[in-house]
C-alpha cells in the first residue's frame, strides 16, 4: 500500500504522541516538527483517508465539558498502518542508498 | 478555581453543523473547535470569535466541496466531463477562484460596458448608502453615552395622538418619581436660554434647568467639581452650574479655578460647581446646567405641561418593566385628577425613540424610498446592459453548454460576474457616499446641528461598509440572475448556426428588455415629481406672498433674564426704550417689538373665548396664535389695517384692554358681521375688546398659512422674550452695528441673538427644506439620467438587432421619415407606458411625498403632467439618435454584413 507525503506525516505522529492522538495535538505536533501550517480540513481529510485505508482505527472518548459535552476522537495505528509506515520507509531508504554524498554536505 | 465554560458563536456553530451533514465527524469536529475557541477565548475574547467565524467558512466550504465532489465521482460516466471542467477531488475552491479569473477575464476584456456598469451600481449603491448613513447615525443610534440602552425617556401623549409626545407637569413628574421603583434615577428638565454676562460681549447660551438626578441618570459625571445636589433643588439655593466644556474652554479660557466662583446670568449670581466633560452637550447642544427647583405652587401644578423627562432603569428591570408600572400609575393618575389628566397617557420610549424629531422620519422615509428607486433604475440598466452582453455572448454559452457544464453552473459563473461588478463598485460608492455625507454636514449650520442629536457622528464607518457591501450582494443577483438565466436559456442549435440571426429567438429577450425599460420610467416619474416638487414649495416659500413685507426689516432676539426684569413695568421700560432708540438710527422708518416675529419656527398660540358664546366644547376651546407687540409693528412689518385701527402709544397698562385681529379669525368667529368693539377672552384673562382687523400673514409655510392671529399691546400683556424689529429704506444688514449698539445703550449686559433681516430668517426657516430639495433633485436627476441612458441602450440594442431589416426596407423604398416613425415610434410606445405608469405611482405615493415635505406642497397635477412631458421628451430624444443612425443606414453596406 503506498502512501501519500502528508499520510506519512500523520501517521508518524500519531505513532509519536501515543496515548494523546486527537486532532488537535495532532496539528500542533505536525506544524511544530515540520514547521508548516496544516489546515484544519486537510488533517480531518488525512485522517479520514487513513481510517477508510485501515492504517488507524479511532476509539470515541467521554463527553467532556470543556468541549461543551463533546467527545474527543483518539487514533491508534493499527499493524496494517505499521506495515505500510515500514515498507514506505523501506523503499525511501532503498532510494537513499549511495546518494549520501551528493545530497548531504 | 472554577474555569469559565466559553461558548463558540451558536450561529457559526450551527452553520457549521449543517455544513458537515451527517458525517461521521461531526461531534469531534465541533468537540474541536470548541475546545481551541475556548482556549484562544481565554487569551484573547475579542478575537477568538471571529477565528471561530474563519473556521467554519474554511470548513463549511471544504465539506461542501468534498461532498458535491463525491456526488460527481458516483456516476462514472462524467469522468470526462469531471477532468474537463477541472474538479478533481475536493477542488470547489479551485473552481470557483477559476470562475472569478475567468469573471475577471471577461470584466477586463469589454473594459468601457464593465465601466458603464460599475459606475451605475456605483451611483445607486453610493445614494443607499447615504440615506443609510444618515438615518444609522440619527436614528438608530444617535447617542453615544456608555450604557445607552439603560438610559429611558417619559412622555406624554393624549387620546387619539400617540405619535405626539408632549412634555410633562411638574407634579406629574414628581408622583411618577415617588411612585416607580422600576427606575434607578428618574431627571426631568426644562428649557433654559441663559443670557451670560462676562469679559466679552454678553452672549445666549443653550442651558437647562435640570433635576440632581439629571447626570446621573445619564450617565455623566463632571470632569472637574460636582454634580447638584437636592439640596440645591429648592428656589434660593438654586443659582449653581455647570458649564460646558466648549463654553468653560472658549469663554474662560479653561481656566482651573473656576470651580466655586460666581459668574453672573440672566443678572443673577452662579456659582460654578462643575465642568462638564468633553464633548457633553445633551439635551440639545446644552453648555449649561443649573438646578431644576420647584416651589410648592409649581410642584403642585398639573396644568402646564413643559418638563422633559429622563430616567435610568433600575439594574435587573426592563423597558417592558417601566411601560407596564407606568401604565397602572397613569391609570391611577387619570382618576385621581380627571380635570388635568384625564386622556393624557403616560408612555415610555428608548432614549432614541423618545428624543426622535417627529419631522424627521417622513423625511427619512422619502429619501429611503427615493434611494431605493435610484438603485432599483440602476439594477433595471445594469441588467438591461448585461442583455444586451447576452446575447453578445450567446455562442460562449452554448459552447459552454455543448461541452457539458450543466446551467446551474454557468448561471453560477455569471452571477459571480456580477457578483464582481457589484463589488467592485462598493469603493466608488463609499467615496461618493463619503462626499455627500461631507457636503451635506458642511451645509448645515451649526444652529440646526443642535437639534440633530448624532449629525456630528456623520461619516463612513465599518457599518456603513458592511450595509453597502450587502446590499451590493442582493443587488449583485437582481440585476444579474434574469440575464444570467435568460443567457443560458438551450436555444443550442440555433446559437451554434454561423451567422444565426436572432430575429426570432431574441424575442423574449427583447420582451424583458422592453420591460426593464418600462420599469425605468414608471420609477424615474414619482422622483421627478417629488424633486420638482421640493422645489417648488422652497421658491413658493421664498417669493409667494407673505402678507407681510419681508424686504427692508432687521430683527434681533433678546431673552430678558428674570433677575434683571424680574416684572412687567421693567419688560415694558426695555422695550420701550429699545424701540425708541432705534427709532432715532439715522435711515431707520419704523421699529417695533413682537414677541413672535413672522417667519420662525416657533408660534404662541392661546385658547380663546368669544364674548357670549361659551365653547360648546371645554375640553377643546379654539385656539389662536397670539402676537404681543408694540405701537409701530403694522407700520414696520407691512401688514394692512383692513378695519377699525392698530396699535397705539394710548394702549397702555390701565387703559381699555384692546386686540386687533387678523382677517381670518374675524371671518371665522364673527362671520358676516362686524367685529369691531366686539370682546374676546385669552386663557383665562379679562375679556379684550377689538379695536381694528388687520391683514393675514404666512406665518410659516408648512402649517401656518394665514391661521387666525390675535395681537395686544405690549404694554398691556408683557413678556420676556421678544424679537425687535426695523424697518429701514437702505440695506437692512447694514444697521447691524447701530441696532446692536441701541440695545447696548439700554442695557449694557443684555444678550441679543440672531441679528439678521427677514429675508435671511426666511432663508434660513428654508434650509431644512431647502435641503430635502436639494437631495430630491439629485435624486430626480440620477433617476432621469439613468431612464435616459436605459432607453438609448434598448433602442440602440434594437436597432442593431434590425440593422438587415431597416436595410431591406430601404432597399425597398421606405423614406427617412419612414424609418424615424418605425423606431422613435416603439421608443415612444415603451415611454408611455412607462409614463403611464409612472403617473400612478406617483399618485400613489403622493402621500409619501407631501409628508416627506412637511406639508409645504400638496401633490400639483400640473407638475405631474408637466415632468412628464418632460421625461417623455428626453426618453424620445434618447430614442432618436439610435433612430437617426438607422434611417441613414446604406442598404448595400446593411445587406452585405450578413
Amino acid at each position: 500500500m503506498y502512501l501519500g507525503e502528508f499520510e506519512q506525516i500523520v501517521l508518524l505522529v500519531v505513532l509519536r504522541l501515543g496515548e494523546d492522538a486527537y486532532a488537535i495535538p495532532l496539528r500542533e505536533e505536525i506544524e511544530e516538527r515540520t514547521g508548516r501550517t496544516v489546515a484544519r480540513g486537510a488533517l480531518y481529510t488525512a485522517l479520514e483517508r487513513l481510517e477508510a485505508k485501515r492504517c488507524v482505527s479511532s476509539q470515541m472518548s467521554a463527553p467532556l465539558p470543556e468541549r461543551g459535552g463533546r467527545s474527543r476522537r483518539y487514533y491508534t495505528v493499527t499493524p496494517a498502518g505499521l506495515a505500510a509506515i515500514k515498507a514506505t520507509r523501506h523503499s525511501l531508504l532503498r532510494l537513499w542508498q549511495g546518494l549520501e554524498g551528493m545530497l548531504e554536505p | 478555581m472554577t474555569r469559565r465554560v466559553v461558548f463558540p458563536p451558536r450561529i457559526a456553530e450551527r452553520l457549521l453543523a449543517a455544513a458537515l451533514g451527517r458525517s461521521q465527524r461531526r461531534e469531534d469536529i465541533l468537540g474541536d473547535l470548541h475546545e481551541e475557541h475556548a482556549a484562544l477565548a481565554r487569551e484573547a475574547p475579542a478575537r477568538a470569535a471571529l477565528w471561530y467565524w474563519a473556521q467554519v467558512t474554511r470548513l463549511s466550504i471544504r465539506a461542501a466541496a468534498l461532498r458535491s465532489s463525491r456526488r460527481f465521482r458516483g456516476g462514472s460516466g462524467r469522468r470526462a466531463i469531471r477532468s474537463a471542467a477541472n474538479t478533481t477531488g475536493d477542488s470547489l475552491m479551485r473552481t470557483i477562484g477559476l470562475e472569478i479569473r475567468y469573471a475577471i477575464r471577461a470584466i477586463v476584456k469589454q473594459r468601457a460596458l464593465s465601466a458603464i456598469l460599475v459606475l451605475t451600481l456605483a451611483l445607486g449603491l453610493g445614494a443607499n448608502a447615504t440615506i443609510f448613513a444618515i438615518i444609522d447615525s440619527l436614528v438608530l443610534r444617535p447617542y453615544t453615552m456608555p450604557d445607552v440602552d439603560r438610559i429611558v425617556v417619559l412622555s406624554h401623549t393624549r387620546d387619539g395622538d400617540i405619535d405626539r409626545r408632549e412634555t410633562v407637569s411638574p407634579a406629574d413628574y414628581l408622583d411618577w418619581k415617588r411612585q416607580t421603583d422600576v427606575f434607578e434615577r428618574l431627571a426631568a428638565y426644562e428649557w433654559w436660554d441663559a443670557n451670560l454676562v462676562g469679559r466679552d460681549e454678553p452672549e445666549r447660551v443653550p442651558g437647562f434647568f435640570v433635576s440632581a438626578d439629571f447626570l446621573p441618570a445619564i450617565g455623566v459625571q463632571p470632569v472637574a467639581g460636582r454634580n447638584f445636589t437636592p439640596e440645591e433643588e429648592v428656589p434660593g439655593a438654586h443659582r449653581r452650574v455647570i458649564l460646558g466644556y466648549g463654553l468653560w474652554q472658549r469663554r474662560f479660557a479653561g481656566d482651573p479655578t473656576l470651580v466655586g466662583r460666581a459668574i453672573q446670568i440672566d443678572g443673577w449670581q452662579y456659582e460654578v460647581v462643575g465642568i462638564a466633560p468633553k464633548d457633553f452637550d445633551f439635551p440639545m447642544g446644552a453648555q449649561l446646567w443649573a438646578p431644576l427647583a420647584f416651589d410648592a405652587e409649581t410642584a403642585a401644578q398639573r396644568r402646564s405641561r413643559y418638563l422633559t423627562v429622563v430616567g435610568r432603569l433600575a439594574p435587573g428591570r426592563t423597558l417592558e418593566n417601566a411601560k407596564a408600572q407606568m401604565a397602572v400609575i397613569d391609570e391611577r393618575l387619570q382618576q385621581q385628577y380627571p380635570d388635568t389628566n384625564r386622556g393624557f397617557n403616560a408612555r415610555v420610549y428608548t432614549l432614541a425613540q423618545g428624543m426622535l424629531d417627529i419631522g424627521l422620519g417622513p423625511i427619512l422615509s422619502l429619501w429611503q424610498a427615493s434611494a431605493a428607486f435610484v438603485l432599483l433604475i440602476a439594477c433595471a440598466n445594469v441588467a438591461n446592459l448585461l442583455l444586451a452582453r447576452g446575447a453578445e455572448r450567446q455562442r460562449e454559452m452554448a459552447v459552454r453548454l455543448a461541452i457539458g457544464a450543466s446551467r446551474a453552473r454557468v448561471v453560477r459563473a455569471l452571477l459571480i460576474e456580477s457578483s464582481i461588478l457589484a463589488l467592485a463598485s462598493i469603493p466608488l460608492a463609499l467615496g461618493l457616499a463619503w462626499i455627500s455625507l461631507d457636503a451635506l454636514q458642511a451645509s448645515m449650520p451649526a444652529k440646526l446641528t443642535r437639534f440633530v442629536a448624532g449629525w456630528q457622528e456623520l461619516n463612513v464607518d465599518p457599518r456603513l461598509f458592511a450595509f453597502t457591501a450587502a446590499l451590493a450582494i442582493v443587488t449583485a443577483f437582481v440585476f444579474g440572475l434574469v440575464p444570467a438565466v435568460q443567457a443560458t436559456k438551450p436555444r443550442l442549435a440555433e446559437s451554434l448556426k454561423d451567422g444565426g440571426r436572432s430575429l426570432t429567438s431574441g424575442g423574449n429577450r427583447i420582451r424583458l428588455r422592453r420591460a426593464l425599460v418600462i420599469a425605468e420610467m414608471a420609477l424615474a416619474l414619482p422622483l421627478l415629481v417629488a424633486s420638482g416638487l421640493s422645489a417648488l414649495s422652497v421658491h413658493r416659500f421664498l417669493n409667494g406672498p407673505q402678507g407681510y413685507n419681508p424686504d427692508g426689516v432687521l430683527s434681533m432676539s433678546v431673552v430678558l433674564g428674570e433677575g434683571t426684569y424680574p416684572d412687567g413695568d421693567a419688560r415694558r421700560r426695555f422695550a420701550h426704550d429699545v424701540v425708541t432708540k432705534l427709532g432715532v438710527i439715522s435711515g431707520a422708518q419704523h421699529a417695533a417689538a413682537v414677541n413672535i416675529p413672522p417667519g420662525v419656527g416657533s408660534n404662541s398660540g392661546r385658547y380663546i373665548e368669544i364674548d357670549g358664546r361659551p365653547n360648546p366644547d371645554p375640553a377643546n376651546p379654539p385656539s389662536v396664535d397670539y402676537r404681543v407687540a408694540t405701537p409701530a409693528i403694522f407700520e414696520t412689518l407691512g401688514i394692512p389695517i383692513v378695519s377699525g385701527r392698530g396699535i397705539t402709544d394710548a394702549d397702555r397698562d390701565g387703559a381699555q384692554l384692546i386686540a386687533v385681529v387678523s382677517e381670518s379669525l374675524a371671518k371665522r368667529y364673527w362671520p358676516g358681521e362686524d367685529p369691531i368693539g366686539r370682546r374676546i377672552k385669552v386663557g383665562d384673562g379679562p375679556f379684550l375688546t377689538v379695536v381694528g382687523v388687520c391683514g393675514d400673514i404666512i406665518h410659516d409655510w408648512f402649517a401656518r398659512r394665514n391661521a387666525p392671529t390675535l395681537y395686544r399691546p405690549f404694554a398691556q400683556a408683557p413678556v420676556g422674550y421678544m424679537a425687535v424689529l426695523l424697518r429701514t429704506s437702505r440695506d437692512p444688514a447694514s444697521l447691524m452695528a447701530a441696532a446692536r449698539a441701541a440695545v447696548r445703550a439700554v442695557d449694557p449686559a443684555q444678550a441679543v441673538f440672531d441679528v439678521m433681516t427677514l429675508r435671511e430668517m426666511l432663508h434660513e426657516r428654508t434650509l431644512g427644506l431647502r435641503y430635502v430639495a436639494a437631495i430630491m433633485a439629485i435624486f430626480g436627476g440620477l433617476a432621469l439620467l439613468l431612464a435616459v441612458v436605459g432607453v438609448y441602450g434598448v433602442m440602440a440594442y434594437l436597432v442593431t438587432q434590425r440593422t438587415h431589416e431597416i436595410g431591406v426596407r430601404i432597399a425597398l423604398g421606405a423614406t427617412t421619415r419612414d424609418v424615424l416613425r418605425l423606431t422613435v415610434g416603439q421608443a415612444g410606445r415603451l415611454t408611455a407606458i412607462g409614463v403611464g405608469l409612472g403617473v400612478v405611482l406617483s399618485l400613489a405615493l403622493g402621500r409619501l411625498i407631501e409628508a416627506g415635505l412637511l406639508g409645504a406642497a400638496t401633490t400639483d397635477a400640473r407638475l405631474t403632467a408637466l415632468l412628464a412631458g418632460m421625461l417623455i421628451a428626453a426618453a424620445l430624444a434618447a430614442g432618436y439618435i439610435p433612430a437617426r443612425r438607422a434611417a441613414t443606414i446604406d442598404p448595400i453596406v446593411a445587406l452585405r454584413i450578413e
